[in-house]
């Protein structure tokens, strides 16, 4: 049972949500059934349930029940359905089982934005703290350590030293030039990694052999915050980042192979004095501008290119991944005739970064891209995202695709020529 | 019977104008009062310009094309149709020259038209009745295709009826004298509309004609206002 305040404080975070554009969603659905194929889930389960029209009305029958007069005229003419435990139950099914990749977008004729609308659900969720609590968690270790900065710093730097080996492994350097710049003011480029050694090493390496005034932030990219759908949280890891780009005064913030955080970086952090870019873009640019060279024969088999949703479809890096595997082999094969249409991996939304919990759900969820992936007969699988890396790994292993995934940053770290 | 004939023709007309109008547009106005979305909702690679792609997949449904191939061509004869059931009610009101380099008496189409839309609601009817679109869909759907089958079926019929039976006592002329009085708000019912052998088709079908024109603002025939901008927003 819900009491009273309790819903009416459900309620309102579902008010909070209702902007123009929320409103269009929620208004617009005619329910025909168009974006039946658009969801992997669907496409590998075959359940109604994970239709994107169908995940979307559940979010639509509370709408309908509290945010239009017909609600209490006549509820049942849309199945208005009053928020229960049972809804909350319903909404965590929804969201939960939704990576957010926006594919149904492509199929739906308006457009609605199913990502959008299980956001309503997330917060609900969030509020009733029904959520997954490993994403609040990890959301909120993020936002101290933005908070207190100063005790982080002597270990991150510590951490930083034991990798530095490595850096210069990969690109030797000059003398008086820091393999792991951190802390530089007046950079030119604020790269913001991930915590893992595989986010810092290729990509410093990069940076030093393209000769980037640089400097490493002291915060992971990814947004928990966005995962678990607390715009309040999204905002303040957000935050962080950007005061610091503020601070050392760089040009240009600079997003490791994460998606959600790039998309977030990019798409809501209003105007700034530095431009936002993934670390694909910088790569390309690069290449364009001769400042690195690539040695084809370093790649070994043909390619294929899984494009994160929130990089390519959501934020429309698309052409930079195909131009620097160019530069890296011969034998590229694409996943789709058009990105756009590429399945997602079924890692987002935070489902890998729930870990075991839903090892099962995210491999039965996501065979047909392991169809596709499999129809290319590439025996390398690269991508640029941390989720998509993890989520293929696990795909690889459970479905013996036996290929090599691989992050595009490393293969070009290992594909630079020294001369 | 008359009273019925004339409150059906008269007062619900003005009733079900008034509530389409007004709730229109304050519903409309209540979506675009709301603050915009921080940041684009965009799906790439883009086109641009942006409004005409949008204005293309707005009435092209190219989505729809693609991926449902028979829906679409159903979708488009029967939104072409409403299109041209909306013009030829706008010359029950008065003669629209450019409309007459085919000249032709009301309805061009004479009753065609609204014969093929109705073929098509029943489709779109019996689509819900099959999986998955049936789980898809809620009550509303289904009274609206119900609804609209009506409203289309009853207006073609008038015009079958006039020609078959020879009915022919009603003309354009005590329909643009009947639906002109209501206009300026002094309404006027000829008798030949109200005695004539099929004049009980005409007031079914603006009786369910006025039904729909009431439950329109709330419910999902607000597509037909919302997919443009809605479809902007995926075009950025
Ligand atoms: S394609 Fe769009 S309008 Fe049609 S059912 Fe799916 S979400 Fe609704
Ligand atoms: S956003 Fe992706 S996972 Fe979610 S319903 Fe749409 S296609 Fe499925």
């Amino acid at each position: 049972m819900m009491d009273e305040k309790t819903r009416d404080d459900l309620l309102k975070l579902f008010e909070s949500k209702l902007n123009e554009a929320m409103r269009l969603y929620l208004e617009t659905c005619t329910r025909c059934g168009v974006c039946t194929e658009a969801c992997h889930v669907h496409a590998s389960m075959g359940q109604v349930k994970y239709i994107a029209a169908y995940r979307a009305e559940i979010v639509r029958r509370l709408y309908k029940k509290y945010f239009k007069g017909r609600g209490k005229i006549w509820p049942s003419v849309g199945e208005a359905r009053e928020l229960s435990a049972m809804a909350l139950d319903e909404l965590y099914e929804a969201a939960y089982s939704c990576t957010g990749c926006r594919r149904c977008m492509v199929y739906c004729p308006f457009g609605i934005d199913t990502q959008m609308l299980m956001s309503i659900a997330k917060l609900l969720l969030v509020g009733a703290e029904m959520e997954p609590e490993i994403l609040t968690l990890l959301a909120d270790t993020s936002i101290e350590k933005g908070k207190s900065i100063d005790l982080f710093k002597e270990s991150f730097m510590q951490g930083l030293k034991r990798l530095e080996d490595e850096v210069v492994s990969k690109w030797k350097l000059e003398a008086g030039e820091t393999a792991i710049p951190v802390d530089v003011e007046g950079a030119d480029l604020l790269y913001v990694a991930l915590a893992g050694a595989h986010s810092i090493i290729p990509a410093a390496a990069i940076f030093n052999a393209a000769k980037e005034n640089w400097t490493l932030s002291f915060f992971e990219a990814v947004n928990f915050g966005a995962f678990v759908g607390d715009p309040t949280k999204t905002k303040l890891i957000l935050d962080r980042i950007v005061s610091e780009a503020k601070r050392l005064k760089v040009k240009e913030v600079c997003i490791c192979e994460c998606g959600t955080a790039y998309r977030v970086m990019k798409q809501l952090t209003g105007k700034q004095p530095f431009k936002v870019s993934s670390i694909t873009e910088v790569h390309a640019r690069y290449i364009r501008e001769g400042r690195i060279k690539l040695d084809k024969t370093m790649v070994d088999g043909a390619v294929t290119y899984h494009d994160p949703c929130q990089i390519a479809r959501n934020a429309g890096v698309i052409d930079e991944p195909r131009y620097i595997l160019q530069h890296l082999t011969d034998d590229y094969r694409e996943l789709t005739d058009e990105p756009r249409y590429n399945w997602c991996c079924g890692g987002g939304g935070g489902l890998v970064a729930m870990g075991e919990d839903t090892l099962d759900f995210r491999m039965k969820s996501a065979s047909v891209k392991v169809d596709q992936v499999n129809a290319t007969g590439a025996t390398i699988l690269a991508t640029a995202c941390e989720n998509c890396h993890a989520q293929l790994s696990n795909l690889n292993d459970h479905y013996k695709m036996g290929v090599d995934v691989r992050f595009l940053s490393s293969m070009i770290a290992d594909a630079l020529i020294q001369s | 019977m008359n009273t019925l004939y004339y409150l059906i023709l008269v007062p619900m007309v003005y009733i079900a104008f008034a509530i389409f109008i007004i709730g229109t547009t304050v519903r409309l106005i209540n979506i675009f009062r709301t603050p915009k979305h921080p940041a684009t909702l965009q799906v790439y690679p883009e086109k641009k310009p942006g409004w005409l792609w949008a204005l293309h997949d707005t009435f092209l449904f190219p989505t729809v094309r693609r991926h449902k191939p028979l829906l679409w061509i159903f979708l488009m004869v029967f939104h072409i149709c409403i299109l041209l059931l909306i013009l030829g009610h706008l010359e029950l009101f008065g003669e629209i020259e450019i409309l007459q380099f085919i000249p032709h008496e009301i309805f061009l189409g004479q009753g065609l038209v609204g014969l093929i839309a109705s073929i098509a609601l029943l489709y779109f009817l019996f689509r819900r009745f099959i999986s998955p679109v049936r789980e898809l869909s809620v009550p509303e759907d289904y009274y609206l295709l119900i609804l609209l089958f009506l409203v289309v079926l009853f207006g073609s019929q008038m015009d079958w009826a006039r020609r078959w039976y020879f009915y022919e006592t009603v003309t354009v002329e005590q329909y643009r004298e009947y639906l002109g009085s209501l206009l300026v708000l002094d309404p006027y019912l000829p008798d030949e509309l109200t005695e004539s052998g099929h004049s009980f088709m005409l007031v079914l079908h603006i009786f369910f004609a006025n039904l729909f024109l009431i439950f329109f603002p709330f419910s999902q025939s607000m597509h037909s206002f919302l997919s443009l901008p809605v479809n902007k927003l995926r075009r950025g």
